[in-house]
């Protein structure tokens, strides 16, 4: 990841085939890891795999290497951009697929999940929780993560995290009328 | 408090609501999005991109999955990852890039010793022309083969026209 980060970007961005194939090879791990990450739940072959990942790379020096002139080292590294480049370019990859010919078996189920719409939900009053309150929520309980993983996400530490939960949960009470266990 | 606490009726109670939004969170940009990872934004900006990805399942678990993979050892790609994507820029796009410097960059797009190379053809193009030129015998024979060729024909020309007009009064005379 250092090495990714030490990228020189002017040069890259000239064409130079040297610079070039050093940066292919700091940030082939990365990418690889990020494009089999999302589409792990897809029973998809290697050569899937492989195609989205030469897909990220072709993002980034089509047009005279246009989508790599937007990224700005003054924001955020090098590597966090990629991973987030990467992420977006395997989704694409997994839609285009999915609308050319995909067999139902092949799809995951969570992917087919349907909400029920028929059970009614109580609405949480805009301002009654912080965006920061709900997203741990939602982190907790929609996506099942522990306490330690989300507060590696917000860059806090857990007790925050469980001092936030605790706090979001006694709003909800409060409002709903409904007593702490 | 934490995961091992988060009793049924909590995760009940969050089950049974809904988050209520005035409007939709505005779309983020990757760069936003890889700042808001680092936790690199402000306080303002940090809680637009909260709202967003609190709002939108794909990005939540783009979060949580990115964050995971950022924060430990990346495993070894296949090779063929590499080897494909280095491809993707040859050293033809490098000449291309080289070119960009002007006409002395488009005659020598790269360097002193592709110009020596250049140079040198060149040379050996010329002495074998000469060389091919003079034992052909140089312009001077191409000149007088040129010249006595053209004299010769000129003269079969001429004792050719003069025979057909005796012919002709010849025959306008046996006619007669």
């Amino acid at each position: 990841m250092t090495e990714l980060n030490q990228t020189d970007l002017q040069t890259l961005v000239t064409g130079n085939k040297r610079a070039w194939d050093t940066f292919v090879g700091a940030a082939a791990p990365l990418i690889n890891a990020v494009v089999r990450r999302t589409m792990a739940s897809y029973r998809l072959g290697e050569d899937d795999v492989m195609d989205a990942a030469q897909d990220v790379f072709v993002r980034l020096c089509a047009s005279d290497f246009r989508l790599l002139r937007t990224y700005d080292p003054a924001r955020a590294s090098l590597s966090t951009w990629l991973a987030v480049v990467a992420r977006s370019a395997a989704v694409d990859h997994l839609r285009r697929r999915r609308q050319a010919t995909e067999p139902l078996d092949d799809v995951p189920e969570a992917v087919l999940g349907v909400e029920d719409k028929h059970v009614e939900k109580l609405k949480i009053p805009q301002g009654l929780l912080t965006e920061r309150q709900t997203l741990i929520l939602k982190c907790l309980y929609d996506e099942e993560r522990d306490v330690a993983e989300v507060a590696v996400l917000l860059k806090i530490d857990a007790q925050t995290v469980r001092s936030t939960h605790h706090k979001a949960l006694l709003r909800l009470r409060a409002h709903f009328g409904d007593e702490p266990p | 408090m934490g995961t091992e606490r988060k009793s049924r009726t909590d995760k009940e109670l969050w089950r049974s609501l809904a988050a209520e939004r005035a409007v939709a969170p505005a779309a983020v940009s990757d760069l936003d999005f890889a700042a808001w990872l680092e936790g690199r934004l402000s306080e303002a900006a940090t809680a637009r991109i909260e709202a967003a990805v609190a709002a939108d399942p794909e990005l939540r678990r783009a979060a949580l999955d990115l964050t995971d993979i950022l924060g430990k050892p990346l495993p070894v790609p296949p090779a063929r990852l590499a080897v494909r994507a280095q491809a993707l820029i040859g050293f033809d796009a490098e000449r291309e890039t080289g070119r960009a410097g002007g006409w002395l960059g488009r005659l020598f797009p790269s360097g002193p010793l592709f110009a020596l190379q250049r140079a040198a053809m060149i040379a050996m193009v010329i002495v074998v022309a000469g060389a091919g030129f003079v034992m052909g015998g140089g312009l001077g024979d191409s000149f007088a083969q040129q010249r006595y060729g053209s004299d010769a024909q000129s003269t079969a020309r001429s004792t050719a026209t003069t025979s057909s007009e005796l012919s002709d009064l010849f025959v306008v005379s046996d006619g007669i």
